[in-house]
């Protein structure tokens, strides 16, 4: 019965510690979740932007032809980023659900702990502790999981938008071939550049999220 | 932790009254909650709410082994009746509960499933503990609007859940009725505000008056028996409820 051994209050107590850590975990996955909701409303954007840059290097025919290449890496770009978006959606979802679930049942762990306390010799008791002790460990091995598939999500978006970064600073050099349309096509580049940056930005902040173990 | 005390006892057929926990903090409403033993089988009149499950679960502890509860009667739907069940049922996965009809869905928000709950109809149903009939009786509107105590033909004990409730101070905390007259000030604020229907409680005093009753039992304060099972109802009877002051 090696299993009962360590089942006294003081395992409790420790529980009673991640449980608040659970509670802390929740605030900072709906902080990601704040922060990827923006990026996704910005990702939306870009992809009308680079629809509006490939009719803008139509109309410029031969005059913006590098351009139209770029606008349509662009739009392809856009396209690879909202997938990446949904995948973060998805892992962020699954983050909630299990780290709510934890907060839900930690009351009850903090209810068995004070009853455990009140007769450290129940062995029914500590069976129903063991069970509870082994549902927590598994779901905390999820939350892990899910930790680390989150933090490989974030990496491959950020990725993803150091290479939109250098199509939209390339599209602002082409821009300037565009003859008469090079104005109209230097706007469209640089607005395109400054929505990577603010995605760059965002996906930054949430690399150095605390719930990755980061300091914001 | 609560002290258990044995009102009844013929062979394996016993009732324990679990009360008084010194440990409480002021906030929480005291409760009593009573364990209904026979042929080795439990049952658990209105376990309380989660926060005191600790206590609850170490006293009967003590007294059974809580692996042989198979029932937890709730007489209705209030927190400090029931909001433990999920704690109760992390115990014993099979265990039921059984509970007015009306709350049938409600209930569930503090744990179970479907298997946990038996639906006790409106009119009352006879709930079997190893043999021993037990009768769930209407007290709807007294003061949950679908209410149901619970008799004990054999050991001559109702248990009235709210009905018969006093809010007793520090320093009168006997666990049975010792002067009716002195007793009844604490009970009476609270069943002019807290019981809903004149009509149901008249109701109520009609039916109890024909039963054969040596203990009333309620889920707070102190046990009635003998005379003043009958001075009760007939005070009950004579008593104004359902209205505020505002
Ligand atoms: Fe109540
Ligand atoms: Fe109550």
């Amino acid at each position: 019965m090696q299993m009962m051994a360590g089942l006294t209050a003081g395992d409790g107590r420790e529980r009673g510690h991640a449980s608040s850590g659970a509670a802390l975990d929740l605030l900072r996955i709906v902080r990601i979740n704040e922060e990827i909701k923006r990026v996704v409303s910005v990702a939306f954007k870009i992809n009308i932007m680079a629809l509006n840059a490939i009719f803008l290097a139509k109309r410029a025919g031969n005059a913006a032809l590098g351009f139209g290449v770029l606008s349509n890496e662009l739009r392809v770009f856009s396209k690879d980023l909202r997938e990446s978006m949904m995948t973060l959606t998805r892992l962020i979802h699954e983050s909630v659900a299990e780290v709510s679930v934890i907060l839900q049942e930690s009351r009850q762990d903090e209810l068995f702990r004070r009853t455990a306390a009140l007769r450290p010799d129940d062995r029914q008791l500590a069976v129903v502790l063991d069970r509870r002790d082994r549902r927590h460990a598994e779901r905390e091995e999820r939350i892990a999981v899910l930790r680390r598939e989150l933090r490989m999500a974030v990496d491959d978006a950020a990725r993803l938008v150091e290479l939109g970064g250098v199509l939209a600073k390339s599209a602002k050099i082409e821009a300037a071939y565009g003859a008469g349309f090079a104005t109209s096509l230097g706007q469209v580049s640089g607005e395109f550049d400054g929505i990577v940056e603010e995605i760059r930005a965002s996906l930054d902040k949430l690399r150095h999220s605390s719930f990755f173990g980061g300091s914001a | 932790m609560k002290t258990t005390q044995t009102i009844f006892e013929d062979g394996s057929h016993k009732w324990t009254a679990i009360v008084r926990d010194p440990a409480r903090p002021d906030y929480l409403i005291d409760t009593n909650e009573y364990l209904i033993q026979h042929a080795g089988q439990g049952l658990l009149l209105d376990p309380g709410g989660s926060e005191i499950f600790p206590a609850v679960f170490s006293a009967l502890s003590s007294e059974f082994d809580p692996s042989k509860l198979v029932g937890i009667f709730a007489s209705h739907q209030d927190p400090d009746i029931i909001s433990s069940l999920a704690l109760w049922l992390e115990f014993n996965p099979g265990m039921k509960c059984y509970v007015s009809w009306l709350w049938g869905s409600f209930i569930p928000h503090f744990g179970g499933t479907a298997e946990t709950f038996v639906a006790l109809p409106d009119e009352g149903e006879t709930i079997p503990l190893a043999g021993l009939p037990l009768q769930a009786v209407p007290a709807h509107y007294l003061h949950s609007s679908g209410n149901l105590h619970l008799y004990d033909r054999q050991a001559k004990i109702l248990f009235s859940g709210d009905v018969g409730a006093a809010l007793l101070p520090a320093d009168k905390q006997n666990l049975f009725v010792e002067d009716f007259a002195a007793h009844i000030r604490h009970a009476e604020a609270f069943h002019r505000r807290w019981m809903g229907s004149n009509e149901a409680k008249r109701r109520w005093c009609e039916r109890v008056s024909q039963m054969d009753i040596d203990m009333m039992c309620p889920q707070h304060g102190a046990i009635y028996r003998g005379a003043d099972v009958q001075r009760f109802i007939n005070w009950f009877d004579e008593l104004n409820v359902g209205i505020t002051r505002a």
